[in-house]
This record gives C-alpha cells, structure tokens and sequence, in this order.
C-alpha cells in the first residue's frame, strides 16, 4: 500500500531537476546578489568601509597623489547589503547577479579614484572633493538664511585643525556663558 | 510601558535557597533581566552551589563559559549558566524559571578550580574546553584529554586569554613526532588503512570509536573539534559588536538564524533595549521558517539511513519550497542576515505574505504525504523503535536538549520556559514523547514541522504594525547578558560581555549539539554497528557525517578501521558486514 501511494507520488512530481546552467535561475525580488557599484553617485565617505562585517571594502589614500581609492574585494563579500544600509547616496546596491566563478582573483576588485579637496587656508588634503561638494549641497538646501550660510560654508572648506581655529571667535562666548564665566 | 528591567523579578526564591543553605559563600547578586541573575560565590564552595541548584532545584546546566577578566578586577572569572526551573515542592508553589549564572573568581597566579563534573556529568565538556582555552585547570576532572586544542598545539598557549599571543606568531601546523598511538592489530586478513579525519570525501571531520562485541556496540568513544574556526576570538577583534550578527549567522549552516537571535538578544538585553513588536514577530517567523527546513532535512536522512532513498529525494524535493520562502522573505535562502542589534533590517510586505501563505498550504499537504507514506513503510519501525535509548536518568544527568531530550518525556522547549522573541504572544504546542528511542526523536521533528507551519500562518497574519528597528541606544561597556533561542536542535545559548572599544570583551556561544554529544555514547550502547549511523543522525547533530569509524571488537581485541560509506551502506542493506 505504501509503495503505491509513493510510486503516485513519484509520478506526480516528475521530473524536479532544474536544467541549470541552460536555463536562466529566476530569483525573488530582494535576493542578494552582488553589489553593483556606480561611481557617479559616490562620494568617497567611506561609510560602507566602516560598516562592511568582512572588510570586503577598502579605503586607501595616497597623499602624495591627492587622491583617494576606493576597491570591493568580491571574494570576501558576504551579500550582507550593511553597506547599501549606510551608503548617503545609494552609490552601492545590491543586484541580482550571484554567477561570481572567475579564473583570475584581480577580476573580483573593482576599483575607482577620487580626487582629494584641499584645506583653503593651509592647503592640506583632509576630504575627498566630492564629499566636500556633497555636504555643501546639503547646506544649501538646509535653508540657513544667506549671511550665516556662507559662513557655514566656507568653514566646511577647511580642514578640521583650521576650522576650530577660525571659528573659535564665534564660539569662545557661548562656551563662556554656559559655563557662568567660571572659565 | 514597563521596561524589561521594570517587571517583577523571576527566581528570587531559588536565590534565597542558597542563600539559606550556603551562607556567606553567596556573596552578590546581580539582574541582568527580570529572569537573569548573576550570583558571584566563593570558589571553593561553587561546585556544591551548583549541584544544589541542579539537582534539588530543578536546574539544568545550559553553558559554561570563562572569562579573562583579569583586566577588569585582576582575576578570571567562571561562569555557570543554570536555567532553573524548581524541584516538584516549588514548581507547586508557583512555577518560576530563572537562569541563574554561578559566577566566581580564580586568582591569576594559581588559575585552578574545582571541578564541577564528578558532581554534575553535564559540566565535562565544558571544563575541559576552559582547560584548553584558558588553562584554568579543574581540580578532580574525570576526563583529562584534550577536547578542542589539537594534540600538537604548544603547552602553554591559552587562545582565548587575553595576552595569549602576539598575532604574528605562527607555530608550525604539525610536528614530526607521532603523538597519537594507533593500535597494531597482527593476524590474518587484517587490513588498516589509514584515512583522514580530513578526507577530501567527507562532509565533516570527526573519528568515532565504537567498541563492539560481535555485533553489539559496548562502548563509543568520539573526537571531534577538527574544524574549530575560533569565532569567539575572532569576534573579539576583529568585528565590532554590531557586526557579529553576520557572523553568528554563520556559525551553523542549517540553525545560523538561532544564534543570530541568540546573540543579538544577548546584547540587546545586556543593553536594556526594546525590540518593537513587529521585529519580534519578523524574528519568529523567520526561526520557524528555519525550523521547516531543517527538520525536512533531518526526516530525509533519517530515510537514507533506512535505506528508503526514493523517500530521501521527496523529502528535499519538498524542502526546496521552505528555502525558496526564505529566499523570498530575506534574499537569500541560507544565512538570512536579517537582524541588527535592535531589530530586523527588512520588513515583510503584502506581497510576499501572500506568497509564503500559498506556500505554507502546499507544504502541508505534500509533507503530510509523504510523512505518511514514511511512517507506513515496513521496516521504519522495527529499525528505529527502541533503538538508541537514551534513558531518562542520563538524559538528566547530561542536560540535552531539543528533540532528543523531548523524546525521553521531558516536555523542556526554551520556547515555552525561557520565552524570547514572539513566543508568549502565539500559542503552540510543545510536543515530547516517552519512548526514548530513535522513532520517538523523529516522530517528533514531523509534529514539530507542521506546528512550525501554523505557528508561521498565524504570525503572519497577527503581525502588529509599526517601527521594525530600534535606532539609537546607550552603549555601556562591560554590561553583559544571556541570549537563548530554541533552535531546531534544542537551546542554543549564548553569553556576550561588551567591551569598552565597541567590540565585545568575550562570546561564548554554545551551539544545541554541544549539549548532544555527551550522552551519545549511552544511546550507542547495547545496539548493533548497522544502528550507529541511524542513531547519530537521530540527535541530529551539526555533524552527522564521519569520515571514518574505527571499530574495537574487545572480545577478539581486533580492530578494523572501516570507511563510513561501507557503514552507511551496511546500515541500509544489513548483509555483508564489513567486519568479516
């Protein structure tokens, strides 16, 4: 009795193999692919260097050059999508692609170039220029009024060191008041 | 809103007990959660404490776990994780289950304790991997061999103390001198070939060692731990504390998401962090999810174990549906990647609801089948019932857990005692048997299976609304906390200290099957060699597969190493014994 219930069963199903690799594999919406990188929209923050669990990103900068290099390393990459989570401009997403296979490790590093901005003051390389320009837009469409704007601008131009110098004017007073005049 | 730390605390009187029976020796007390206390005691008295709490208190012994503190206040610390559940007078009274953590402290230059083991059998693993790892020596150990450390790794290096090496160095991977002694059988027709444990055929490292007379198996003994990855030091520098989800995923290929939940709720509540609802119930139903797959798997070998193979295909045939709805509610079909400290990263919408409920409906009706057509073949029962007993005695004596505790009628599911994500808010059934055996084990992942589908239904479409990620928490260093999680093998548990750096101070994660192994040489005991492949699949442990067997006939004191296919092969077809 058994065998005929499963011989019915067997005939039902058929045949379950899938003809893969002769037929394309449908996957779900969503399915974790490799990331798919677009250049154009990033600016070089290293936010999904920071967040990437197996250090498949990798962030070098060479001063002397002035100028910043971001890589993937693929064969470490685990499909996590940490860094489509953080990445500010959506430069990095996940597709659909999972046929990785490859004969030679460099095909599995991609790699781009940004150019470093330069501190207006001392001249030193502290940003990539296309994160500078990035929060510069931000700061336009923040809607400060004009005067302070401009203010905020040009101290984003500078490098950390030069920015607490220049600003300290402005902000020696609201310290000293918070603290009473005990300073 | 009560916060977790508002509501009442659960297990006061177990911690009154031993107050009340060991004085002074219980010095403090710390919650962690309302149902998590850590209670430091003096080291001397600390076995006793423990045997109390697991004999008269109804405990069980869940984890063990040592820690380096040395840099926090100059000592190392012991750590045993006790879920008590109260003895049959106090259960009366009221049942409350608390994990009581046994902390005490061993003095840096003269890092030995007392070995808790003579006492509590389930102890014996754990101790000998605080030896290996942090040569703290217990005092009085029945077993005194390595257990995770190879047998050419150097003396004196303890991986997991905290100033154990220079990362540069590199002691050579093997030496010249023979350190395992293998036994040289003379006589005639004895042929040893030598193969593995690393054998480019095996899924799995580890050498069984069963001794047999004739045909019954007398004893076993197995080795294990050949493919140690060190993830608990490596998630203590080399990831941040956020990171380790991904990497807890990944400690398991078939119950990854369990410890993804163990972790990230040891944290989260080490942290005092509320997980909105709906997270909480995305988490539920992606471990019942992962519980559909993985009891198909094991229902399928349990087949091929049998020798019904055709049943074998069906039952994966059939398990590629549950991957495909993992696929569709995560993105991939194994190591889902769905949680953050705090929450889930995905939400789960309208369309793919819709999607998993078909597929819940198909699954049934194409499992109920084919589990039927199982459980109707001729020799399913004769080859699995009252094999590979494991007594209710050892079974309380060694803390097993998952199936293979319920099937010798303790109805202990961490779902129901301990419960964590959604579990309180859907009901269910918990379902053990009595018979003991390799068909009670079994029959109970199949019940298991289709609760696992209603309980997916009914959260899918109770799933409240709102926020799915909690963003923005305090970070407080060195707060540390218990995660647990029923996996599909029984508690998966984990204890997590963060660090002052962002990254965690120490990980113990302890996988179910660590729980298993011990008690398998009693459920090997008074069977055949064709039954041993059934009854290892049947704890259905993280390593099902060995490479080779090594059987000892103590009678005719001859041992002949056999090669795990010609096993499996035996115990499907039942002649031709590779022993003549």
């Amino acid at each position: 009795m058994p065998m005929l219930k499963l011989i019915k069963e067997v005939l039902r199903v058929g045949n379950a193999t899938v003809p893969y690799p002769f037929v394309k594999v449908e996957v779900s919406p969503g399915f974790r692919g490799k990331p798919e990188y677009d250049p154009t929209q990033c600016i070089a923050c290293a936010a999904c260097v920071i967040a990437c669990p197996p250090n498949a990103l990798n962030m070098e900068t060479d001063l002397e050059s002035g100028t910043r290099t971001w890589s993937i390393f693929y064969g470490r990459c685990v499909y996590c999508a940490r860094c489509e989570e953080v990445c500010p401009t959506g430069a990095i997403k996940l597709g659909s692609d999972f046929e990785l296979a490859s004969f030679s490790r460099e095909d599995l590093t991609i790699r781009a170039d940004f150019r470093l901005a330069s501190c207006t003051r001392c001249g030193a390389y502290f940003a990539s220029a296309k994160s500078l320009d990035h929060v510069l837009a931000l700061l336009d469409q923040a809607g400060l009024p004009p005067e302070s704007a401009e203010d905020r601008k040009a101290l984003v131009r500078m490098c950390p060191e030069c920015r607490r110098k220049v600003d300290l004017p402005r902000v020696k007073p609201i310290v000293q008041e918070a603290f009473d005049g005990r300073l | 809103m009560m916060t977790t730390m508002e509501k009442p605390k659960v297990g006061l009187k177990y911690v009154a007990a031993i107050r009340n029976e060991f004085g002074l020796a219980v010095q403090e007390e710390s919650w962690q959660a309302p149902d998590q206390v850590t209670v430091t005691v003096d080291l001397n008295t600390m076995p006793a404490i423990v045997e109390s709490l697991y004999y008269h208190h109804g405990g069980w012994l869940s984890l063990v776990a040592a820690n380096d503190e040395r840099p926090l206040n100059g000592n190392f610390a012991l750590y045993y994780v006790l879920s008590v559940e109260g003895n049959e007078q106090e259960q009366a009274e009221g049942r409350e289950n608390c994990y009581m953590v046994i902390r005490s402290l061993v003095p840096p230059l003269q890092p030995e304790f007392p070995s808790v083991a003579p006492r509590v059998p389930a102890a014996i693993w754990y101790e000998r991997e605080i030896r290996d790892m942090f040569g703290i020596q217990p005092i009085g150990m029945p077993d005194e061999r390595r257990l995770v450390l190879p047998d050419d790794w150097p003396a004196d290096l303890y991986p997991l103390r905290k100033d154990t090496m220079d990362y540069r160095y590199r002691p050579e991977p093997t030496t010249e001198k023979e350190t395992y002694e293998f036994i040289n059988v003379e006589g005639e027709g004895i042929v040893e070939i030598p193969l593995g444990p690393l054998h480019m055929t095996s899924d799995e490292p580890g050498h069984f060692r069963l001794f047999v007379d004739g045909e019954h198996i007398v004893d076993a003994d197995y080795r294990l731990f050949y493919v140690h990855r060190g993830m608990e030091k490596l998630a203590e520098t080399r990831m941040t504390y956020d990171q380790v989800p991904f990497l807890a995923d990944r400690i398991c290929g078939i119950c990854g998401y369990a410890h993804n939940v163990a972790y990230s709720t040891s944290v989260e509540r080490a942290l005092g962090i509320e997980v909105p609802a709906r997270a909480d119930y995305i988490r539920t139903i992606l471990l019942e999810v992962e519980r559909l797959h993985s009891h198909l798997l094991n229902l399928g070998l349990a087949c091929h174990f049998i020798g019904f193979d055709t049943g074998f295909m069906q039952f994966f045939r059939v398990r590629e549906k549950t991957m495909k709805m993992a696929e569709l509610l995560t993105g991939t079909r194994k190591t889902y990647g769905m949680n953050l400290i705090g929450g889930v990263r995905r939400d789960i919408l309208k369309e793919q609801r819709v999607q998993v409920l078909q597929m819940c409906k198909e699954l049934r009706e194409e499992v109920n089948v084919l589990v039927a057509i199982l459980l109707d073949t001729p020799n399913i029962v004769q080859r699995t019932s009252t094999i590979g007993r494991l007594e209710p005695q050892v079974a309380r004596d060694y803390s097993p857990v998952g199936p293979t505790l319920r099937g010798s009628g303790f109805a202990r599911d961490m779902r129901v005692i301990h419960p964590y994500v959604a579990y309180d808010r859907v009901p269910w059934k918990t379902y053990y048997k009595e018979s003991c055996d390799v068909l009670g084990r079994t029959l109970i992942r199949a019940e298991e299976f289709f609760e696992s589908l209603s309980m997916v239904e009914r959260c899918l479409v109770e799933m409240p609304e709102g926020p799915i990620l909690v963003e923005g928490f305090n970070y407080k260093p060195y707060a540390f906390a218990l995660g647990y999680v029923e996996a599909p093998r029984g508690e998966d548990i984990h204890w997590s200290m963060l660090g002052d750096n962002q990254k965690l101070y120490r990980w113990r994660c302890r996988a179910s099957s660590y729980n298993n192994w011990p008690p398998l040489r009693y459920m090997l005991r008074n069977n055949t060699i064709s039954d041993a492949p059934l009854i290892v699949a049947s704890i259905d442990p993280c390593y099902s597969c060995t490479e080779r067997v090594t059987v000892v006939d103590v009678r005719k004191k001859k041992a002949t190493i056999i090669p795990y296919k010609e096993l499996e092969r035996y115990g499907r077809e039942r002649k031709n014994s590779p022993l003549k």
